[in-house]
């Protein structure tokens, strides 16, 4: 059936809206990528990272100690401990494969399945949702439109990771061990850097990444086992456009698509799932390092 | 030429080959016999069956390109959907059509089979392009490339801008009955179906190991080894690969044809990449570089769902089982399960391996169709390359 | 307020506002024949079951166990499990106890099918219930007469599985397939009874990305033309199941700015919903919100409770009617789970009921028997005294009210609630010219 067309708004909410998503989307994806342009390694397996911080936070808000920020944290170093340990028990005999690439893709898509149903059996099926932290548990009115304040608590964290990645991987000894092995691992690895440390250390970080994503998240979406699936697609979306391994890339892709989710259901009433899809093609056909620049920060 | 008596030569020589010790002919007399004797069995097994058959044959379609020529497709319920799409369609719309044109008795299997056929021509029209253009990219790029395609025909089987395909809610399959003569059959009863399966299921499946075993095949192969090679070699891999992938997708499209049938609807679910990824765990479980690989994978995958769904406590976990099952064959034994049984079998037979058998294969199938594993020991000589782990660092 | 009667301090006394004089039916009458035609049949039975060795009646049921709508399949499980103990108490069916295997659709119309023919080809069910979604039924319904097993619909509400083949394009009914739920059509009906109340001309909707959603908002706006209700539809968003964040959806119709939405969210997806358009405003800048069935999560759920002052509806409510087999269920299942029964716990837990009630009367578990004692049988349970109409639905009440949260229950209730008579007639004559079938 046909509406009377409606003269679409831009408000400030939905600016809003579309940057939060974005953020979220941010965090999990500029650890894919990092862990992508580092080690090579596509982790299937990153939106269950997301979907375990998630969970973890909202374990431990509701059961042990009642401060979204410690739990936040809890959440993201539990999923930096399950990343490290999965790259250590299964991802690293894969790295002098021939077919590495695809053999690792394959092992990640086991622990979609295993984190999955893990999931489901500690926590259930259901979904679980909490409040923002009491701080910032109020509503902004801007522009006649209203957003919960915590919106942009999540933008401006996203930012600061952003930034702080930036300056780990620039300014800090281990940054610079990250960016040499990353070019030339066999030169790095002559050199007298401990490799298989190293990579660990990137997939924990990684991990932690998406653990933070998700756990900040947690108060913004309803949480169920379903979210990792979901999340995954959104962010291989994100590192392709933005470039696999590329950070800023990350940042501006998550951006891109965080505020074509917001702004979506009002331009485009048909097509708005399929327009990330076909971005990602038109990405990968004919710039497959991606918009931002190749590998690198 | 003397048709008659080189065919009756070779019904003799096929029947001294099947009652002379443990062949390939005599594996093929008893499958066969095993795929009657199973129409007469309980209902659901028939039924179980039927799904094992077109899980692999969906299975076989996708290993054709990841076993013969190293692509890991993670959007090949494109074309699963894209069959079981073009039969529903065709079912749908254009019943009653033929109905008039060619009177109501035989009406529903003429749709059914011009069904197939459009579905089949429809995921050749898709995979045509699609394959040209994913093809540019190789290991984790194609995944991605194939993974964007599949979910963005999900997104326009979800949105439906043409008004074709039902939304999410996706196309009711009714088969219908044929009235010939007086007698009167369902396509879609069980048996009925079972048996359309089969000789769909095997045409389309002793099809492509013609083509594997063929000079082309020959090439795909030394494209998987090593496709810098390959190319020195002035092959256009890029281009074998194109056609590998056409192929492949029109093997997936027909068992998304009988897909259709079997589940009774056709949904926008066969083309997420959650189905997607079916083939890729059957394949991987049962040996991605056997031709027969995928086909025992998809045995196991389905009889031990089936199996698990018998215990209702462990039924909500299936995917945990196929998930660690994954980790450890691809950490720990590659060959998959048929590797698995072929060095089970090499075991059990001692020396024997060398010398008195003939091509190996678990099931009658034949290993990747150059290599005979004869010796002893090497159960996957043409597999080195690619389960070599090398120094571990 | 709809219909507001003032006296309703009383939730056991409720104000009803039952429309068009109600058929009067003698519900004791008929069971009491029932039983004891039953007890005849006991007997029969025994004689020839004796070399059978199969002494229980088995039956299969579906339901949505996981993923957001799993809270679905666990109240309908609470209610199978009441009328299991209930019955198999009191001397089972026919003497023979029941036993009911309960199956996860995974809310798929694939799944869904393949759990059917285990049940019935492994299983060997007698007779078959279930269903939560509505693009689940539409797929299962003719899988019913091909497996030629009977299938008792208790909640998924799609008019199609009601409406003959051929009726509509979309139609699949057929003799195999009933419901004892109230539908789609029946539910709307009210939701357009409701919106004709009140002072709100422009409706926006926001649905699920499926049957039920678009079906929901087609059958509201050929109501409303149908009931002659003043109303302009301006704005409509259908997010995919499963939505995590519904924020976008959200902003899109409150830019439209409309009077009154009515959503047909449901599970999860509608928990998610209400939590979120809290913190946009919603419940601020929109002056009605009508939660079609929305009481099935509410009362299941324990997060975001429908807002107080909205309206919902129910396919069967815990106070209406104010019967004694009303009245004895609620507390039964009350005491036993220690929360009000939904209406997908009372449609499983009748439907259950009505094996029983079938095979007592026909003295078999054979499917023609079944389907023929099914075909226009009177029945009577919590929601009522119903019939199945000539298309297999049952004949019950569209229930509309205004969320109130009671402090006596500790959760919310449709307070005042009103109960609208949706018989076949009725609903035809409130479709007007609209091309819908009524599904009953």
């Amino acid at each position: 059936m046909s509406l009377p067309s409606l003269v679409p708004l831009i408000g400030v909410a939905d600016v809003v809206i579309g940057l939060s998503l974005g953020s979220r989307l941010f965090l999990i994806a500029v650890g894919l990528s990092l862990i992508f342009g580092v080690l090579g390694v596509l982790n299937f397996a990153h939106g269950g990272f997301y979907m375990l911080g998630a969970y973890v936070t909202l374990a431990v808000v509701t059961g042990l100690i009642d401060n979204f920020w410690i739990a936040a944290v809890a959440g993201a170093l539990a999923v930096g401990v399950v990343g490290a340990t999965i790259e250590f028990a299964a991802i690293r005999p894969l790295y002098d494969r021939v077919d590495a690439d695809l053999d690792q893709l394959i092992v990640t898509f086991g622990f979609v399945l295993v984190i999955h149903e893990a999931v489901r059996f500690i926590w259930g099926s259901g979904s679980y949702s909490i409040d923002p932290p009491d701080v910032f548990n109020f509503s902004v009115s801007l522009g006649g439109s209203t957003f919960s304040a915590y919106r942009l608590v999540v933008i401006g964290l996203a930012i600061a990771v952003l930034a702080g990645l930036w300056l780990f991987i620039t300014r800090t000894y281990f940054g610079s061990l990250v960016r040499g092995t990353s070019s030339d691992r066999e030169m790095a690895s002559m050199l007298g850097v401990d490799v298989p440390r190293l990579y660990t250390g990137v997939f924990f970080l990684g991990s932690v990444l998406a653990g933070l994503g998700g756990a900040l998240s947690a108060p913004l979406q309803s949480t169920s086992p379903a979210l990792g699936d979901q999340v995954i697609i959104d962010a291989f979306i994100v590192v392709v456009i933005g470039g696999l391994g590329s950070m800023s890339g990350a940042f501006v892709g998550a951006m891109l698509i965080g505020m074509m989710q917001s702004l979506g259901p009002q331009f485009i009433s048909a097509g708005s799932i399929a327009i990330p899809f076909l971005a990602m093609v038109i990405v990968l056909l004919f710039r497959p390092e991606g918009l931002f620049g190749g590998i690198g920060e | 030429m003397s048709a008659t008596t080189t065919a009756g030569g070779r019904v003799r020589e096929f029947v001294s080959a099947a009652a002379d010790g443990w062949t390939r002919e005599r594996f093929g007399v008893l499958g066969a016999l095993g795929l009657i004797l199973l129409a007469f069995g309980p209902s659901f097994q028939v039924y179980l069956f039927t799904d094992f058959l077109v899980v692999a044959l969906f299975a076989l379609g996708f290993n054709l390109l990841y076993g013969y020529t190293g692509l890991l497709s993670f959007g090949h319920g494109l074309f699963y959907a894209g069959g079981a799409y073009g039969v529903a369609i065709v079912l749908r719309d254009l019943g009653p059509v033929f109905a008039d044109i060619v009177g109501s008795g035989i009406s529903p299997l003429l749709t059914f089979v011009v069904g197939g056929v459009v579905g089949l021509a429809l995921v050749v029209g898709v995979a045509v392009p699609v394959g040209w253009l994913s093809v540019r990219l190789e290991e984790i790029y194609f995944a991605l490339i194939t993974l964007a395609f599949g979910m963005l025909g999900y997104s326009l089987i979800i949105q439906d801008p043409a008004g074709l395909t039902n939304g999410t809610d996706g196309i009711i399959v009714l088969l219908g009955s044929v009235d010939i003569g007086g007698s009167s059959f369902r396509i879609g009863a069980r048996r009925t179906y079972y048996a359309l399966s089969v000789v769909v299921v095997l045409a389309a499946t002793y099809g492509a190991w013609r083509v594997v075993n063929s000079p082309f095949g020959t090439v795909c192969k030394a494209i998987r080894e090593s496709p810098d090679r390959a190319s020195a070699l002035g092959i256009d891999v890029r281009h074998h690969r194109w056609m590998t992938f056409i192929l492949s997708a029109a093997i997936v499209g027909i068992a998304g044809v009988l897909r259709a049938g079997l589940a009774g609807v056709a949904s926008p679910g066969l083309t997420h990449w959650s189905t997607s990824a079916i083939a890729v765990i059957a394949t991987v479980i049962g040996g991605a570089t056997y031709f027969s690989g995928p086909i025992v994978g998809a045995f196991v995958f389905l009889y031990i769902r089936w199996a698990i769904s018998r215990f209702p406590t462990l039924e909500a976990y299936w995917e945990l089982f196929f998930g660690a099952l994954l980790i450890a064959v691809v950490l720990y034994f590659k060959q998959g399960t048929v590797g698995g049984l072929l060095l089970l079998r090499d075991r059990l037979l001692g020396d024997d391996g060398d010398g008195g058998e003939t091509d190996a294969g678990g099931d009658g199938e034949a290993p990747d169709g150059d290599g005979d594993s004869g010796g002893a020991g090497a159960t996957v000589p043409d597999d080195e390359t690619r389960t070599d782990r090398g120094d571990d660092s | 307020m709809v219909a507001g009667s003032p006296d309703n301090e009383n939730k056991r006394n409720r104000n009803r506002d039952i429309d068009a004089g109600s058929e009067s039916r003698s519900p004791v009458g008929r069971r009491r024949f029932l039983q004891a035609a039953g007890a005849g049949a006991t007997v029969a039975l025994a004689g020839c079951s004796g070399g059978g060795g199969d002494d229980v009646v088995r039956l299969g049921a579906t339901y949505i166990l996981s993923g957001f709508a799993s809270l679905y399949g666990e109240a309908a499980e609470r209610g199978i499990e009441m009328a299991q103990a209930e019955i198999n108490d009191n001397g089972g069916i026919d003497g023979r106890d029941v036993e009911v295997i309960v199956r996860d659709t995974e809310a798929s119309a694939d799944t869904a099918i393949q759990q059917m023919r285990s049940l019935v080809e492994e299983d060997n069910v007698h007779g078959l219930f279930g269903l939560d979604s509505s693009g689940v039924a539409q797929a299962v319904a003719p899988q019913a007469a091909q497996l030629e097993m009977p299938f008792m619909i208790t909640h998924a509400a799609t008019p199609f599985v009601t409406s003959p083949e051929g009726e509509h394009e979309d139609s699949v009914g057929n003799d195999y397939v009933f419901r004892d739920s109230n539908n789609l059509t029946q539910d709307i009906y009210g939701a357009a009874r409701t919106a004709a109340e009140l002072d709100a001309t422009e409706w926006a909707t926001i649905g699920p990305d499926y049957a039920f959603g678009y079906e929901t908002w087609d059958y509201f706006q050929d109501f409303c033309a149908g009931l002659g209700v003043d109303a302009e539809f301006t704005a409509e968003q259908f997010p995919p199941l499963e939505t995590g964040d519904y924020t976008p959806y959200i902003s899109s119709i409150l830019d439209a700015e409309p009077d009154a939405v009515l959503t047909p969210l449901w599970g999860a997806d509608l928990t998610t919903f209400i939590g979120q358009a809290e913190d946009a405003g919603w419940f601020d800048q929109i002056d009605h919100t009508l939660f079609s069935v929305g009481m099935g999560t509410d009362l299941a759920s324990d997060g975001n409770p429908l807002p107080e002052g909205e309206y919902a509806s129910t396919r069967y409510d815990p106070f209406a009617p104010d019967t004694e087999a009303n009245n004895a269920f609620r507390d039964a299942y009350y005491e036993e789970y220690d929360a009000l029964p939904t209406y997908n716990a009372e449609g499983a837990y009748r439907a259950v009921y009505l094996y029983k009630e079938a095979i007592e009367s026909s003295g078999s578990t054979e499917t023609s028997a079944l389907v023929d004692e099914f075909t226009g049988m009177e029945h009577s349970g919590p929601v009522g005294d119903y019939r199945f109409s000539e298309t297999n639905q049952a004949t019950v009440s569209s229930i509309w009210g205004t969320v109130t949260y009671d402090d006596e229950w500790e959760s919310n209730v449709l307070d005042p609630v009103n109960v609208y008579d949706a018989g076949p007639d009725v609903l035809s004559e409130a479709l007007g010219d609209s091309d819908l079938p009524a599904g009953i």
